[in-house]
């Protein structure tokens, strides 16, 4: 008799979610199995000299349009440990809320000046940094009025830690109505960045964003 | 293992990864677990497979834009992790960590068959990412292996259950790697069974 776990919810207005989310629990997994199910990532340096700098295609050229900001944090397992060497998959809408992806075609706005994708590796220390230009909001449900709050993609991998997140933005309205932050209910909070003054540095405000990789996965092979 | 849960950190939530995971990131040595590179000489050792489908949502149509990761033993059964560096069954052209992103939602991976792990039958385990969810992750099979009726996972699934984590070779062969096919449903009739790796 299989043992069950959790019930995945359903994203409220959220279309995709009622396709393709799983109506049955989760099965527990026998404990002669777990370990099968815990990948370990290799080292993948696949970032390009300016993938941390989102703000412009490459050194030489003009910034996107929009608000340049700055995004740090410390990756870390659940206990603490600092994940080091892991690669960070970044991703963003433009200022206008377009994607440059070729299956975006909402007809928002393309910059010449934005490509709004990156990567970027953590320290000995499990730090990272990257700079972007300030998402857009876009309007994800026309019929009923739904945008999606301004949000940066995050795609964390390294050893046994696995982890696609968001970071969304303090004080801003549409966070409320999104279906996904719905779910998380009071837990949203952790996954808004924290302002920080950036005296000094060439961007207009920076964001406090720490990940903490949780689950059996992170700490598997502690 | 254990878990030392206190002073724990709250984990960051997991989140959909949207439509638009960038093609941008794909890497074709994570799409063909067999070789190295087309310029290099060697590969993978064991037999070489294509494992290929369809990912449907609740109303039979195609998940496009899905994300799948896979984890599998080479094809002594050995998984490469921290635990088994040394091991002699080590394969150094195989790591056994896959992932593509599939525009249409028909997805097709080629890797080695793997061996059976440890009390195990040979497995995969699939994740998939999406819009409109986080993830959820399987483990796939393969027709007529001998361990498939003592594997401790398959024996928690049903009858009904454990087919739809079977998959079976269709006839073809390309480029030497046999086909076995298996279509995942994410939710509806004939949902695949999906696992809590989280909590157990």
């Amino acid at each position: 008799m299989t043992k069950l776990g959790r019930q995945i919810g359903i994203g409220p207005t959220d279309n995709t979610s009622d396709q393709r989310t799983p109506r049955k629990r989760l099965r527990l997994i026998p404990a002669a199995a777990r370990e099968s199910f815990v990948p370990c990532v290799p080292a993948r340096v696949l970032t390009r000299q300016n993938e941390w700098d989102m703000t412009r295609i490459s050194p030489d050229l003009t910034r996107g349009d929009g608000v340049p900001i700055e995004v740090t944090g410390t990756v870390r397992t659940e206990s603490g440990r600092p994940l080091r060497n892991t690669l960070l998959e970044i991703w963003n809408a433009n200022h206008y809320g377009r994607y440059r992806h070729i299956e975006d075609h909402s007809g928002l706005k393309l910059d010449e000046h934005f490509l709004g994708m990156g990567r970027v590796v953590t320290d000995d220390d499990g730090n990272y940094r990257f700079w972007t230009i300030s998402p857009g909001a876009y309007l994800a449900r026309p019929d009923i009025g739904r945008w999606r709050p301004k949000h940066i993609h995050l795609s964390v991998s390294g050893g046994s830690a696995r982890l696609i997140t968001q970071m969304y933005f303090p004080d801003e309205p549409n966070n409320v109505t999104d279906p996904m932050a719905i779910l998380m209910g009071d837990a949203f909070e952790r996954n808004i960045g924290k302002t920080y003054d950036t005296p000094g540095i060439d961007v207009e405000k920076g964001f406090r964003f720490d990940v903490v990789v949780g689950g059996r996965n992170a700490t598997f092979f502690e | 293992m254990t878990q030392h849960r206190r002073n724990a950190l709250k984990s960051t939530n997991e989140d959909t990864c949207g439509p638009y995971f960038p093609i941008y990131f794909e890497d074709e040595s994570l799409e063909d677990l067999t070789s190295i590179h087309p310029g290099v000489i060697g590969g993978a050792s064991g037999q070489h497979i294509i494992l290929r489908g369809r990912v449907l949502d609740r109303h039979g149509d195609l998940a496009n834009g899905v994300v799948m990761e896979f984890w599998q033993a080479n094809a002594k059964g050995i998984y490469r992790t921290p635990r088994t560096a040394g091991h002699p069954d080590i394969d150094p052209w195989f790591f056994g960590y896959g992932r593509l992103r599939s525009a249409s939602g028909e997805y097709s991976f080629r890797t080695i068959l793997p061996g059976a792990a440890d009390g195990r039958a040979p497995n995969i385990t699939v994740t998939l990412f999406s819009d409109g969810i986080s993830r959820i992750v399987t483990q796939v099979f393969f027709a007529d292996q001998p361990g498939n009726n003592r594997d401790p996972l398959l024996l928690e699934l049903d009858d009904v259950d454990r087919a739809r984590l079977m998959a079976r070779p269709d006839g073809r062969t390309v480029d030497g790697a046999e086909v076995y096919r298996l279509d995942i449903v994410m939710a509806g009739e004939n949902e695949t069974p999906f696992f809590d790796d989280f909590v157990s």
